[in-house]
């Protein structure tokens, strides 16, 4: 039988440091990136030296970006992998820094996103099949028709996806990282002309650029670095799947969210009910309603009515998103599953200051990527 | 129907009949696939010498459907719908809906394919798109 990351010895954020994101510059990468590796040196506590491997996270930057962006921090020799698995890229790194901690092959590990926008062919349109549709499906219609899909479904309104959009806006304006970072009202988000079906800008993810690194330790290097224990979190779980066939041609995007959460949960030994945080891949508002049901936080078509009466804000039940997620924090690909790590460590520990969900202890990071894959970690404060 | 399709590598004309989309089957596990394609099965694995060519017809039930208002195409003007049509004969496929407008369409309601000319189009290309069955 396979084993999971929780069958090896325990891995540990210890550092989390941030790039803001921001609509694209003339900033070079290379600076995006530096400025959120230092970030979360000085947050662990720890030295670049003493870094072992190094994951660095793009979609969009090309070949080899990874040296001419770390040669920065100085040329120690350490071993760097690049990954690319679209949104998911951060999310994959993360979990690649975990298992070479947890097998022992290093002590400390870094992984970090950083990318740029920038106008790339999908591997689906090289894969030498023709489509019908080619360019008249952009993202924003596929989840147009599945809000229409979720609408017929559950007798769900505009207002109740606009909600979503409100919700996460709000929690963006108190993130000096966020992309957006101006609430507005339901109004104002369903004010505007729409992309596809009941989506208006506002309920569409900006793609923009900027960087997010995390620090990962085991016991042992948590000991001979002197890092602070209290301020380590534990990776409980780290699960990848792919899209597969479904039944009924359902499609992949909420069964495979919840086959892959409820893998990582269960690797966790916890259940939907005990998380305070959840971060999730909300590129389009009506994703949040279908994942936070698929991932058991609620009954089928309960979402709206729970989003409504504030079960989903910081302060509620669970706080989805209080980094203000993909829709308000911004969606840079290869950071944003590393931003979802940085903010719920900073929740668990209790640092997130104007965002701080009251005592945050265990946390679900929940990425997509187009393909379709699915990432999710679960976190937990230990101390 | 002397006309070209704007696709003839997915779909093409069936006499008096609803067009045909161009898939196949595996042979060994079943699965009817589009767009036709050689490599191997997406349900089994079986190589590409199991999937067999077949037709399958342009009817079937609407899943979704979203007027789209941006795109990229460059063929055709917004506003248009696309849908999700769940084939009778197996694929899910999305595509462009005949023009209307959406208060016509009901979720879980019969589709039909037809062959179009698109507006926005060179007049002698026809491309597949969908309708109500009972407008047919």
């Amino acid at each position: 039988m396979s084993k999971r990351l929780s069958d090896f010895r325990p891995v540990f954020v210890v550092g989390a440091g941030l790039h803001p994101y921001q609509k694209y510059s003339p900033t070079p990468y290379v600076a995006l990136g530096v400025t959120a590796i230092r970030e979360a040196l000085l947050d662990a506590g720890v030295a670049w030296p003493e870094v072992e491997s190094a994951f660095v996270a793009t979609a969009l930057l090309g070949m080899a970006p990874g040296r001419p962006m770390l040669r920065h921090l100085g040329a120690t020799g350490l071993a760097i992998t690049h990954v690319e698995n679209a949104s998911a890229s951060g999310s994959t790194a993360f979990r690649l820094a975990a298992m070479e901690i947890a097998s022992g092959q290093s002590n400390l590990n870094i992984a970090v996103g950083v990318d740029k926008p920038a106008m790339i062919e999908l591997g689906s349109r090289q894969a030498g099949l023709d489509f019908l549709e080619r360019e008249r499906v952009a993202a924003f219609t596929h989840f147009a028709l599945l809000a229409q899909k979720y609408a017929h479904e559950h007798r769900a309104t505009p207002e109740d996806f606009a909600r979503v959009a409100v919700k996460n806006l709000a929690n963006g304006a108190r993130n000096p990282y966020a992309q957006r970072r101006e609430p507005k009202s339901l109004q104002e988000v369903l004010g505007a002309s729409p992309l596809a079906g009941f989506l208006t800008p506002l309920q569409s993810c900006p793609i923009g650029e900027g960087a997010a690194a995390t620090i990962l330790a085991s016991e042992d290097g948590i000991r001979q670095l002197g890092i602070d224990p209290r301020r380590a979190v534990r990776v409980l779980s780290s699960t990848l799947r792919s899209e597969r066939i479904y039944e009924d041609n359902s499609g992949f995007d909420a069964a495979l969210t919840e086959e892959t959460v409820r893998q990582s949960l269960a690797e966790a030994g916890v259940s939907p009910s005990a998380l305070d945080i959840v971060e999730l891949h909300d590129a389009f508002t009506v994703e949040e309603l279908l994942y936070v049901e698929r991932m058991g936080l609620c009954d089928p078509g309960d979402a709206p009515r729970r989003l409504k009466a504030g079960h989903f804000d910081i302060g509620g039940d669970v706080a989805v998103s209080p980094s203000g997620g993909l829709i308000a924090m911004g969606h840079p690909l290869g950071p944003t599953g590393l931003g979802q790590i940085a903010e719920i460590t900073r929740q668990l520990r209790g640092e997130a200051e104007s965002r701080q969900h009251p005592n945050a202890k265990t946390g679900l990071a929940h990425m997509v990527g187009v393909g379709a894959v699915c990432a999710a970690h679960v976190l937990r404060r230990e101390a | 129907m002397s006309d070209r399709l704007e696709h003839p590598t997915l779909y093409e004309a069936s006499g008096a009949g609803p067009p045909v989309l161009l898939g196949h089957r595996c042979s060994q596990c079943g699965l009817a696939g589009f767009p036709r394609q050689s490599l191997g099965c997406e349900g089994c694995g079986a190589g590409g010498d199991n999937l067999k060519p077949i037709t399958l017809i342009a009817g079937g039930k609407l899943v979704s459907f979203a007027v789209v208002h941006r795109h990229a195409g460059k063929d055709i003007a917004a506003p248009f719908i696309v849908g999700e049509i769940n084939l009778n004969d197996g694929p899910l496929i999305r595509c462009t809906l005949s023009a209307g407008t959406p208060s016509a369409l009901t979720i879980g309601q019969d589709m039909i394919g037809v062959l179009e000319h698109n507006p926005a189009a060179d007049a002698s290309v026809r491309e597949l798109r969908f309708k109500p069955e009972q407008a047919s």
